[in-house]
Protein backbone atom coordinates (compact mmCIF):
# COMPACT_ATOMS: atom_id res chain seq x y z
CA UNK A 1 0.00 0.00 0.00
CA UNK A 2 1.14 3.49 0.60
CA UNK A 3 3.34 2.78 3.55
CA UNK A 4 6.52 3.00 1.64
CA UNK A 5 5.61 6.11 -0.22
CA UNK A 6 5.26 8.51 2.69
CA UNK A 7 7.92 9.96 4.90
CA UNK A 8 7.66 9.28 8.57
CA UNK A 9 7.30 12.33 10.71
CA UNK A 10 6.87 13.09 14.35
CA UNK A 11 4.98 16.08 15.60
CA UNK A 12 7.23 18.98 16.42
CA UNK A 13 6.47 20.61 19.69
CA UNK A 14 2.93 19.30 19.82
CA UNK A 15 1.68 18.56 23.30
CA UNK A 16 0.92 14.88 22.83
CA UNK A 17 -0.45 12.93 25.69
CA UNK A 18 2.19 10.30 26.39
CA UNK A 19 1.32 6.81 25.37
CA UNK A 20 1.82 5.53 28.91
CA UNK A 21 -0.82 7.87 30.27
CA UNK A 22 -3.22 6.86 27.51
CA UNK A 23 -2.60 3.20 28.33
CA UNK A 24 -3.33 3.86 32.00
CA UNK A 25 -6.53 5.64 31.04
CA UNK A 26 -7.57 2.67 28.89
CA UNK A 27 -6.94 0.23 31.75
CA UNK A 28 -8.83 2.52 34.08
CA UNK A 29 -11.77 2.44 31.71
CA UNK A 30 -11.69 -1.37 31.68
CA UNK A 31 -11.78 -1.45 35.49
CA UNK A 32 -14.48 1.21 35.63
CA UNK A 33 -16.50 -0.81 33.12
CA UNK A 34 -16.04 -3.91 35.26
CA UNK A 35 -17.37 -2.04 38.29
CA UNK A 36 -20.21 -0.41 36.39
CA UNK A 37 -21.12 -2.14 33.16
CA UNK A 38 -23.81 0.43 32.39
CA UNK A 39 -21.21 3.14 31.91
CA UNK A 40 -22.16 3.88 28.29
CA UNK A 41 -25.81 2.89 28.46
CA UNK A 42 -27.20 6.39 28.19
CA UNK A 43 -25.02 7.15 25.19
CA UNK A 44 -26.02 3.90 23.49
CA UNK A 45 -29.71 4.50 24.12
CA UNK A 46 -29.39 8.04 22.80
CA UNK A 47 -27.52 6.81 19.73
CA UNK A 48 -30.09 4.14 18.91
CA UNK A 49 -32.94 6.62 19.45
CA UNK A 50 -31.16 9.09 17.19
CA UNK A 51 -30.51 6.59 14.41
CA UNK A 52 -33.83 4.75 14.64
CA UNK A 53 -35.45 6.71 11.74
CA UNK A 54 -32.51 5.77 9.52
CA UNK A 55 -32.67 2.16 10.64
CA UNK A 56 -36.42 2.08 9.97
CA UNK A 57 -35.76 3.43 6.48
CA UNK A 58 -33.06 0.96 5.55
CA UNK A 59 -34.73 -2.00 7.24
CA UNK A 60 -36.72 -3.13 4.21
CA UNK A 61 -33.94 -2.97 1.58
CA UNK A 62 -31.44 -4.50 3.97
CA UNK A 63 -33.87 -7.30 4.70
CA UNK A 64 -34.30 -7.90 0.98
CA UNK A 65 -30.55 -8.05 0.43
CA UNK A 66 -30.10 -10.29 3.45
CA UNK A 67 -32.81 -12.65 2.23
CA UNK A 68 -31.24 -12.73 -1.20
CA UNK A 69 -27.74 -13.44 0.03
CA UNK A 70 -28.93 -15.92 2.60
CA UNK A 71 -31.24 -17.66 0.17
CA UNK A 72 -28.75 -18.42 -2.57
CA UNK A 73 -27.88 -21.76 -1.06
CA UNK A 74 -31.54 -22.69 -0.74
CA UNK A 75 -32.04 -22.85 -4.50
CA UNK A 76 -30.01 -26.01 -4.69
CA UNK A 77 -32.07 -28.05 -2.25
CA UNK A 78 -35.51 -26.53 -2.64
CA UNK A 79 -37.08 -29.83 -3.73
CA UNK A 80 -35.78 -31.79 -0.74
CA UNK A 81 -36.72 -28.92 1.52
CA UNK A 82 -40.26 -28.92 0.15
CA UNK A 83 -40.69 -32.63 0.84
CA UNK A 84 -39.35 -32.23 4.35
CA UNK A 85 -41.67 -29.32 5.06
CA UNK A 86 -44.70 -31.25 3.87
CA UNK A 87 -43.81 -34.10 6.16
CA UNK A 88 -43.27 -31.71 9.06
CA UNK A 89 -46.57 -30.00 8.32
CA UNK A 90 -48.53 -33.25 8.44
CA UNK A 91 -46.86 -34.25 11.70
CA UNK A 92 -47.48 -30.82 13.26
CA UNK A 93 -51.16 -30.97 12.38
CA UNK A 94 -51.44 -34.15 14.40
CA UNK A 95 -49.68 -32.47 17.30
CA UNK A 96 -51.95 -29.46 16.96
CA UNK A 97 -55.03 -31.63 17.39
CA UNK A 98 -53.50 -33.34 20.40
CA UNK A 99 -52.56 -29.96 21.91
CA UNK A 100 -56.08 -28.58 21.48
CA UNK A 101 -57.61 -31.62 23.18
CA UNK A 102 -55.13 -31.39 26.06
CA UNK A 103 -55.67 -27.66 26.41
CA UNK A 104 -59.38 -28.17 26.85
CA UNK A 105 -58.79 -30.94 29.35
CA UNK A 106 -56.39 -28.78 31.40
CA UNK A 107 -58.89 -25.93 31.40
CA UNK A 108 -61.57 -28.27 32.71
CA UNK A 109 -59.31 -29.59 35.46
CA UNK A 110 -58.32 -26.09 36.49
CA UNK A 111 -61.95 -25.16 36.68
CA UNK A 112 -62.81 -28.19 38.82
CA UNK A 113 -59.84 -27.64 41.14
CA UNK A 114 -60.34 -23.90 41.35
CA UNK A 115 -56.67 -23.70 40.48
CA UNK A 116 -54.62 -20.54 40.54
CA UNK A 117 -54.44 -19.47 36.91
CA UNK A 118 -51.21 -18.78 35.11
CA UNK A 119 -50.23 -15.13 35.18
CA UNK A 120 -50.89 -13.18 32.05
CA UNK A 121 -48.46 -10.77 30.47
CA UNK A 122 -48.81 -7.36 29.07
CA UNK A 123 -47.08 -7.37 25.72
CA UNK A 124 -45.71 -4.84 23.29
CA UNK A 125 -45.22 -5.86 19.69
CA UNK A 126 -42.12 -4.35 18.09
CA UNK A 127 -40.17 -4.46 14.85
CA UNK A 128 -36.56 -5.52 14.75
CA UNK A 129 -34.77 -2.51 13.25
CA UNK A 130 -31.21 -3.60 13.82
CA UNK A 131 -28.98 -6.53 14.58
CA UNK A 132 -25.50 -6.32 15.98
CA UNK A 133 -23.36 -9.39 15.67
CA UNK A 134 -20.00 -8.70 17.27
CA UNK A 135 -17.29 -11.09 18.45
CA UNK A 136 -18.40 -10.65 22.06
CA UNK A 137 -21.95 -9.45 21.64
CA UNK A 138 -25.17 -10.66 20.02
CA UNK A 139 -27.94 -8.10 20.22
CA UNK A 140 -30.88 -6.78 18.31
CA UNK A 141 -32.52 -3.37 18.44
CA UNK A 142 -36.29 -2.94 18.59
CA UNK A 143 -38.39 0.09 17.74
CA UNK A 144 -40.12 0.20 21.12
CA UNK A 145 -38.76 1.83 24.23
CA UNK A 146 -39.75 3.55 27.44
CA UNK A 147 -42.46 5.48 25.63
CA UNK A 148 -44.17 2.15 24.93
CA UNK A 149 -43.66 0.91 28.49
CA UNK A 150 -40.64 -1.29 27.78
CA UNK A 151 -38.31 -1.83 30.72
CA UNK A 152 -34.95 -3.61 31.05
CA UNK A 153 -35.21 -7.26 32.01
CA UNK A 154 -38.37 -8.04 30.08
CA UNK A 155 -38.50 -11.18 27.96
CA UNK A 156 -38.62 -10.97 24.17
CA UNK A 157 -40.28 -13.74 22.19
CA UNK A 158 -41.12 -14.41 18.59
CA UNK A 159 -43.77 -16.74 17.24
CA UNK A 160 -41.63 -19.79 18.02
CA UNK A 161 -40.12 -19.09 21.39
CA UNK A 162 -37.97 -16.87 23.53
CA UNK A 163 -35.25 -14.84 21.83
CA UNK A 164 -33.71 -12.90 24.69
CA UNK A 165 -34.41 -10.11 27.09
CA UNK A 166 -34.23 -6.34 27.07
CA UNK A 167 -31.06 -4.98 28.68
CA UNK A 168 -31.27 -1.36 27.67
CA UNK A 169 -34.32 0.77 26.95
CA UNK A 170 -34.14 4.15 25.26
CA UNK A 171 -37.07 6.44 24.68
CA UNK A 172 -38.14 4.80 21.43
CA UNK A 173 -35.73 1.89 21.03
CA UNK A 174 -34.53 -0.98 23.15
CA UNK A 175 -31.57 -3.32 22.99
CA UNK A 176 -32.10 -7.04 23.41
CA UNK A 177 -29.43 -9.40 24.66
CA UNK A 178 -29.93 -12.66 22.80
CA UNK A 179 -29.96 -16.06 24.45
CA UNK A 180 -26.82 -16.90 22.50
CA UNK A 181 -24.86 -13.94 23.87
CA UNK A 182 -21.89 -14.47 26.16
CA UNK A 183 -23.52 -12.49 28.93
CA UNK A 184 -26.85 -14.33 28.84
CA UNK A 185 -27.55 -16.69 31.73
CA UNK A 186 -31.12 -17.59 32.53
CA UNK A 187 -32.72 -20.24 34.75
CA UNK A 188 -34.62 -22.88 32.84
CA UNK A 189 -36.61 -26.02 33.55
CA UNK A 190 -36.33 -29.16 31.47
CA UNK A 191 -39.43 -31.23 30.92
CA UNK A 192 -40.34 -33.92 31.71
CA UNK A 193 -39.04 -34.06 35.23
CA UNK A 194 -38.89 -30.32 35.93
CA UNK A 195 -35.10 -30.47 36.00
CA UNK A 196 -33.66 -27.10 36.97
CA UNK A 197 -30.73 -25.79 34.95
CA UNK A 198 -28.92 -22.66 33.89
CA UNK A 199 -28.69 -21.87 30.20
CA UNK A 200 -25.56 -19.91 29.33
CA UNK A 201 -24.85 -18.29 25.99
CA UNK A 202 -21.37 -18.65 24.54
CA UNK A 203 -21.76 -16.96 21.16
CA UNK A 204 -22.63 -20.24 19.48
CA UNK A 205 -26.06 -20.91 18.06
CA UNK A 206 -26.81 -23.43 20.84
CA UNK A 207 -26.37 -22.17 24.44
CA UNK A 208 -24.90 -24.57 27.00
CA UNK A 209 -26.98 -26.19 29.74
CA UNK A 210 -25.71 -26.64 33.29
CA UNK A 211 -27.95 -28.73 35.50
CA UNK A 212 -28.21 -27.70 39.11
CA UNK A 213 -28.89 -31.13 40.59
CA UNK A 214 -26.30 -33.88 40.93
CA UNK A 215 -26.74 -37.10 38.99
CA UNK A 216 -29.37 -35.60 36.76
CA UNK A 217 -29.66 -37.27 33.39
CA UNK A 218 -30.80 -35.21 30.43
CA UNK A 219 -32.09 -36.72 27.23
CA UNK A 220 -31.94 -35.32 23.77
CA UNK A 221 -35.27 -33.93 22.69
CA UNK A 222 -36.46 -32.91 26.16
CA UNK A 223 -38.29 -29.60 26.23
CA UNK A 224 -36.66 -26.49 27.69
CA UNK A 225 -38.80 -23.72 29.15
CA UNK A 226 -38.08 -20.79 31.42
CA UNK A 227 -38.35 -21.73 35.07
CA UNK A 228 -39.30 -18.27 36.30
CA UNK A 229 -36.86 -18.49 39.21
CA UNK A 230 -35.84 -15.11 40.48
CA UNK A 231 -38.99 -13.48 39.22
CA UNK A 232 -37.24 -11.78 36.31
CA UNK A 233 -38.77 -13.89 33.58
CA UNK A 234 -42.15 -15.56 33.36
CA UNK A 235 -42.17 -19.31 33.75
CA UNK A 236 -43.12 -21.67 30.97
CA UNK A 237 -41.85 -19.71 27.99
CA UNK A 238 -40.79 -22.10 25.24
CA UNK A 239 -37.06 -22.01 24.54
CA UNK A 240 -36.09 -25.18 22.71
CA UNK A 241 -35.03 -28.77 23.08
CA UNK A 242 -32.04 -30.51 24.60
CA UNK A 243 -29.26 -31.56 22.25
CA UNK A 244 -26.01 -33.34 23.04
CA UNK A 245 -22.63 -31.97 22.02
CA UNK A 246 -19.99 -34.40 23.18
CA UNK A 247 -20.09 -34.48 26.96
CA UNK A 248 -22.15 -31.34 27.39
CA UNK A 249 -25.77 -30.63 26.66
CA UNK A 250 -26.93 -27.65 24.68
CA UNK A 251 -30.22 -25.94 23.95
CA UNK A 252 -31.43 -26.19 20.37
CA UNK A 253 -33.38 -22.95 20.20
CA UNK A 254 -36.82 -22.80 18.63
CA UNK A 255 -36.56 -19.13 17.80
CA UNK A 256 -34.37 -17.73 15.08
CA UNK A 257 -33.11 -14.31 16.03
CA UNK A 258 -31.53 -13.88 12.63
CA UNK A 259 -34.81 -13.96 10.74
CA UNK A 260 -37.37 -12.65 13.21
CA UNK A 261 -38.90 -9.36 12.11
CA UNK A 262 -41.69 -8.89 14.61
CA UNK A 263 -41.32 -9.80 18.26
CA UNK A 264 -43.26 -9.36 21.46
CA UNK A 265 -41.87 -7.87 24.65
CA UNK A 266 -43.56 -9.46 27.64
CA UNK A 267 -44.20 -7.51 30.80
CA UNK A 268 -44.28 -9.87 33.75
CA UNK A 269 -45.21 -7.08 36.14
CA UNK A 270 -48.78 -7.10 34.87
CA UNK A 271 -51.27 -8.36 37.43
CA UNK A 272 -52.03 -12.07 37.25
CA UNK A 273 -54.95 -13.06 35.12
CA UNK A 274 -58.15 -13.36 37.04
CA UNK A 275 -59.81 -16.75 36.87
CA UNK A 276 -62.57 -16.69 34.30
CA UNK A 277 -66.07 -16.85 35.64
CA UNK A 278 -67.25 -20.32 34.69
CA UNK A 279 -70.38 -20.51 32.67
CA UNK A 280 -72.83 -23.36 33.24
CA UNK A 281 -71.75 -24.87 29.94
CA UNK A 282 -68.18 -25.23 31.21
CA UNK A 283 -69.12 -27.73 33.92
CA UNK A 284 -69.16 -31.41 33.12
CA UNK A 285 -72.48 -31.84 34.84
CA UNK A 286 -74.01 -29.50 32.29
CA UNK A 287 -72.51 -31.52 29.53
CA UNK A 288 -74.28 -34.50 31.03
CA UNK A 289 -77.60 -32.69 30.78
CA UNK A 290 -77.99 -31.92 34.50
CA UNK A 291 -78.52 -28.48 35.99
CA UNK A 292 -75.55 -27.14 38.02
CA UNK A 293 -76.17 -26.95 41.79
CA UNK A 294 -73.88 -24.04 42.66
CA UNK A 295 -73.92 -20.62 41.06
CA UNK A 296 -70.76 -19.47 39.28
CA UNK A 297 -68.08 -18.26 41.66
CA UNK A 298 -66.96 -14.66 41.38
CA UNK A 299 -63.33 -14.09 40.56
CA UNK A 300 -61.09 -13.91 43.59
CA UNK A 301 -58.81 -10.92 44.00
CA UNK A 302 -55.23 -11.65 43.10
CA UNK A 303 -54.00 -11.24 46.67
CA UNK A 304 -56.42 -13.84 48.01
CA UNK A 305 -55.79 -16.45 45.36
CA UNK A 306 -52.65 -17.77 47.00
CA UNK A 307 -54.41 -17.92 50.38
CA UNK A 308 -57.29 -19.78 48.87
CA UNK A 309 -54.94 -22.31 47.41
CA UNK A 310 -53.48 -23.07 50.86
CA UNK A 311 -56.75 -23.40 52.77
CA UNK A 312 -59.47 -25.91 52.00
CA UNK A 313 -62.00 -24.26 49.76
CA UNK A 314 -65.57 -23.95 50.93
CA UNK A 315 -67.75 -26.84 50.02
CA UNK A 316 -70.05 -24.69 47.97
CA UNK A 317 -67.20 -23.85 45.64
CA UNK A 318 -66.76 -27.45 44.64
CA UNK A 319 -68.78 -29.25 42.17
CA UNK A 320 -70.83 -32.13 43.59
CA UNK A 321 -68.99 -34.55 41.36
CA UNK A 322 -65.79 -33.86 43.30
CA UNK A 323 -67.41 -34.83 46.61
CA UNK A 324 -68.82 -38.05 45.40
CA UNK A 325 -67.18 -40.40 42.97
CA UNK A 326 -68.76 -40.48 39.58
CA UNK A 327 -71.58 -42.92 39.36
CA UNK A 328 -72.47 -45.08 36.49
CA UNK A 329 -74.71 -42.34 35.20
CA UNK A 330 -71.85 -39.88 34.96
CA UNK A 331 -70.44 -39.49 31.49
CA UNK A 332 -67.10 -41.00 30.83
CA UNK A 333 -64.66 -38.69 29.17
CA UNK A 334 -62.99 -40.65 26.42
CA UNK A 335 -59.86 -38.56 26.90
CA UNK A 336 -59.52 -39.75 30.49
CA UNK A 337 -59.24 -43.37 29.68
CA UNK B 1 -2.71 37.92 7.15
CA UNK B 2 -5.38 36.20 5.13
CA UNK B 3 -2.86 33.64 4.05
CA UNK B 4 -1.91 32.92 7.65
CA UNK B 5 -5.53 32.54 8.71
CA UNK B 6 -6.28 30.37 5.72
CA UNK B 7 -3.23 28.30 6.42
CA UNK B 8 -4.22 27.82 10.09
CA UNK B 9 -7.73 26.78 9.20
CA UNK B 10 -6.41 24.43 6.57
CA UNK B 11 -3.94 22.89 8.98
CA UNK B 12 -6.58 22.47 11.64
CA UNK B 13 -8.92 20.88 9.13
CA UNK B 14 -6.19 18.53 7.99
CA UNK B 15 -5.44 17.58 11.58
CA UNK B 16 -9.07 16.66 12.14
CA UNK B 17 -9.35 14.46 9.06
CA UNK B 18 -7.78 11.32 10.59
CA UNK B 19 -10.04 11.59 13.62
CA UNK B 20 -13.03 12.19 11.37
CA UNK B 21 -12.15 9.13 9.28
CA UNK B 22 -11.99 7.05 12.45
CA UNK B 23 -15.35 8.36 13.64
CA UNK B 24 -16.96 7.62 10.28
CA UNK B 25 -15.42 4.13 10.33
CA UNK B 26 -16.75 3.46 13.83
CA UNK B 27 -20.21 4.68 12.85
CA UNK B 28 -20.33 2.56 9.71
CA UNK B 29 -19.03 -0.65 11.24
CA UNK B 30 -21.35 -0.31 14.22
CA UNK B 31 -24.52 0.31 12.29
CA UNK B 32 -26.78 -2.48 13.55
CA UNK B 33 -27.37 -3.87 10.09
CA UNK B 34 -26.68 -7.48 9.27
CA UNK B 35 -26.51 -8.16 5.54
CA UNK B 36 -25.12 -11.68 5.71
CA UNK B 37 -27.58 -13.00 8.28
CA UNK B 38 -25.15 -12.54 11.13
CA UNK B 39 -22.67 -15.00 9.69
CA UNK B 40 -19.99 -12.39 9.09
CA UNK B 41 -18.65 -10.02 11.70
CA UNK B 42 -18.37 -6.38 10.63
CA UNK B 43 -14.84 -5.09 9.97
CA UNK B 44 -13.09 -2.93 12.52
CA UNK B 45 -12.99 0.09 10.25
CA UNK B 46 -11.98 2.57 12.94
CA UNK B 47 -8.64 0.81 13.39
CA UNK B 48 -7.60 1.49 9.80
CA UNK B 49 -7.07 5.26 10.18
CA UNK B 50 -5.28 4.64 13.47
CA UNK B 51 -2.80 2.31 11.77
CA UNK B 52 -2.51 4.35 8.59
CA UNK B 53 -1.78 7.74 10.09
CA UNK B 54 0.12 6.42 13.08
CA UNK B 55 2.50 4.99 10.52
CA UNK B 56 2.90 7.79 8.03
CA UNK B 57 1.93 10.93 9.96
CA UNK B 58 1.99 10.29 13.69
CA UNK B 59 1.62 13.99 14.31
CA UNK B 60 -1.90 13.65 12.92
CA UNK B 61 -2.64 10.54 14.97
CA UNK B 62 -1.54 11.18 18.54
CA UNK B 63 -2.28 8.55 21.21
CA UNK B 64 -5.29 10.39 22.55
CA UNK B 65 -7.01 10.08 19.16
CA UNK B 66 -6.57 6.31 19.29
CA UNK B 67 -7.96 6.41 22.83
CA UNK B 68 -10.95 8.50 21.74
CA UNK B 69 -11.70 6.22 18.79
CA UNK B 70 -11.50 3.18 21.06
CA UNK B 71 -13.95 4.76 23.48
CA UNK B 72 -16.28 5.56 20.59
CA UNK B 73 -16.02 1.98 19.34
CA UNK B 74 -16.87 0.73 22.84
CA UNK B 75 -19.77 3.11 23.11
CA UNK B 76 -21.31 2.18 19.79
CA UNK B 77 -20.64 -1.54 19.78
CA UNK B 78 -22.66 -2.21 22.92
CA UNK B 79 -20.05 -4.42 24.54
CA UNK B 80 -18.21 -4.15 27.80
CA UNK B 81 -16.70 -0.69 28.35
CA UNK B 82 -12.98 -0.44 27.77
CA UNK B 83 -12.47 -3.55 25.64
CA UNK B 84 -11.85 -1.82 22.31
CA UNK B 85 -10.26 1.18 24.00
CA UNK B 86 -7.54 -1.05 25.37
CA UNK B 87 -7.33 -2.87 22.04
CA UNK B 88 -6.84 0.33 20.05
CA UNK B 89 -4.22 1.65 22.45
CA UNK B 90 -2.34 -1.66 22.39
CA UNK B 91 -2.39 -1.70 18.61
CA UNK B 92 -1.23 1.93 18.52
CA UNK B 93 1.59 1.14 20.93
CA UNK B 94 2.78 -1.72 18.73
CA UNK B 95 2.82 0.42 15.59
CA UNK B 96 4.38 3.32 17.44
CA UNK B 97 7.20 1.15 18.78
CA UNK B 98 7.83 -0.68 15.52
CA UNK B 99 7.22 2.18 13.15
CA UNK B 100 10.52 1.80 11.34
CA UNK B 101 9.76 -1.86 10.61
CA UNK B 102 6.18 -1.24 9.52
CA UNK B 103 7.04 1.77 7.38
CA UNK B 104 9.39 -0.29 5.27
CA UNK B 105 6.59 -2.57 4.19
CA UNK B 106 4.89 -2.05 0.87
CA UNK B 107 2.36 -3.90 -1.23
CA UNK B 108 1.47 -7.26 0.29
CA UNK B 109 3.82 -6.54 3.17
CA UNK B 110 1.73 -3.54 4.15
CA UNK B 111 -1.27 -5.82 4.54
CA UNK B 112 0.83 -8.10 6.73
CA UNK B 113 1.75 -5.06 8.78
CA UNK B 114 -1.88 -4.15 9.28
CA UNK B 115 -2.62 -7.78 10.12
CA UNK B 116 -0.04 -7.56 12.90
CA UNK B 117 -1.70 -4.43 14.26
CA UNK B 118 -5.12 -6.06 13.98
CA UNK B 119 -3.79 -9.14 15.75
CA UNK B 120 -2.58 -6.97 18.62
CA UNK B 121 -6.01 -5.36 18.86
CA UNK B 122 -7.89 -8.67 18.68
CA UNK B 123 -5.62 -10.38 21.20
CA UNK B 124 -5.98 -7.48 23.62
CA UNK B 125 -9.75 -7.44 23.23
CA UNK B 126 -9.91 -11.18 23.82
CA UNK B 127 -7.75 -11.02 26.94
CA UNK B 128 -9.77 -8.14 28.38
CA UNK B 129 -13.03 -10.01 27.71
CA UNK B 130 -11.62 -13.14 29.34
CA UNK B 131 -10.62 -11.04 32.32
CA UNK B 132 -14.08 -9.50 32.54
CA UNK B 133 -15.96 -12.78 32.05
CA UNK B 134 -13.39 -14.79 34.04
CA UNK B 135 -13.66 -17.78 31.70
CA UNK B 136 -12.28 -18.80 28.35
CA UNK B 137 -14.40 -17.58 25.49
CA UNK B 138 -14.91 -18.93 21.98
CA UNK B 139 -12.56 -17.34 19.54
CA UNK B 140 -14.14 -18.19 16.20
CA UNK B 141 -16.12 -14.93 15.86
CA UNK B 142 -12.98 -12.94 16.59
CA UNK B 143 -11.07 -14.82 13.89
CA UNK B 144 -13.84 -14.06 11.41
CA UNK B 145 -13.69 -10.38 12.29
CA UNK B 146 -9.92 -10.46 11.98
CA UNK B 147 -10.14 -11.91 8.47
CA UNK B 148 -12.94 -9.59 7.34
CA UNK B 149 -11.10 -6.51 8.59
CA UNK B 150 -7.91 -7.45 6.74
CA UNK B 151 -9.85 -8.03 3.53
CA UNK B 152 -11.52 -4.64 3.94
CA UNK B 153 -8.16 -2.99 4.57
CA UNK B 154 -7.17 -3.46 0.94
CA UNK B 155 -9.74 -0.99 -0.44
CA UNK B 156 -9.68 0.91 2.87
CA UNK B 157 -5.99 1.70 2.58
CA UNK B 158 -6.45 2.87 -1.00
CA UNK B 159 -9.22 5.20 0.16
CA UNK B 160 -7.16 6.52 3.06
CA UNK B 161 -4.25 7.03 0.72
CA UNK B 162 -6.46 9.04 -1.59
CA UNK B 163 -7.78 11.14 1.27
CA UNK B 164 -4.26 11.77 2.47
CA UNK B 165 -3.00 12.83 -0.94
CA UNK B 166 -5.97 14.99 -1.86
CA UNK B 167 -6.93 16.54 1.46
CA UNK B 168 -4.31 16.17 4.14
CA UNK B 169 -1.25 16.74 1.97
CA UNK B 170 -2.28 20.05 0.33
CA UNK B 171 -3.66 21.43 3.58
CA UNK B 172 -0.55 20.55 5.54
CA UNK B 173 2.04 22.23 3.39
CA UNK B 174 4.38 22.49 6.35
CA UNK B 175 5.34 18.87 5.72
Amino acid sequence: MANGTWKIARGKGSAQLPLAIVAILALGLVLAGKAQSSLFDHARAYFSDWTSPLLETVRIPVKAVSNWTGGIGNYFDVYQENLRLKEDNARLRQWQNAALVLEQRVKRYQLLLNAVPDPSFGAVTAHVIGRANRPFLNTMILDAGKAQGVKPGEAVVDARGMIGRVFLAGDHTSWVILLTDLNSRIPVAIEPGNIQAIMSGDNTSAPALETLGQGVQLKEGDQIVTSGDGGLLPSGLQIGTVGADGFIFRAILLSDAGTSDDVRILNLKSPPEQPPAPSPNDLPVSAAGLAPLAPPVAALPAATVATAAQTPPPVKLLHPLTQAPPQATAPVDPDDR
Amino acid sequence: MHDRIGFSIGSAFAAVIPLACGIVGALISNMPISIFGGNLQPPLLALMPVYFWCLIRPDLMPPWVALALGILEDMLSGGSPGVWTAAFVASYALVDRQRESFAGLAGFGAIIGFAAAMFAASATAYLVEVFLAWRFLPISALIVQFAVTIVFYIPGAALLNLIHRRLVGPLRSDF
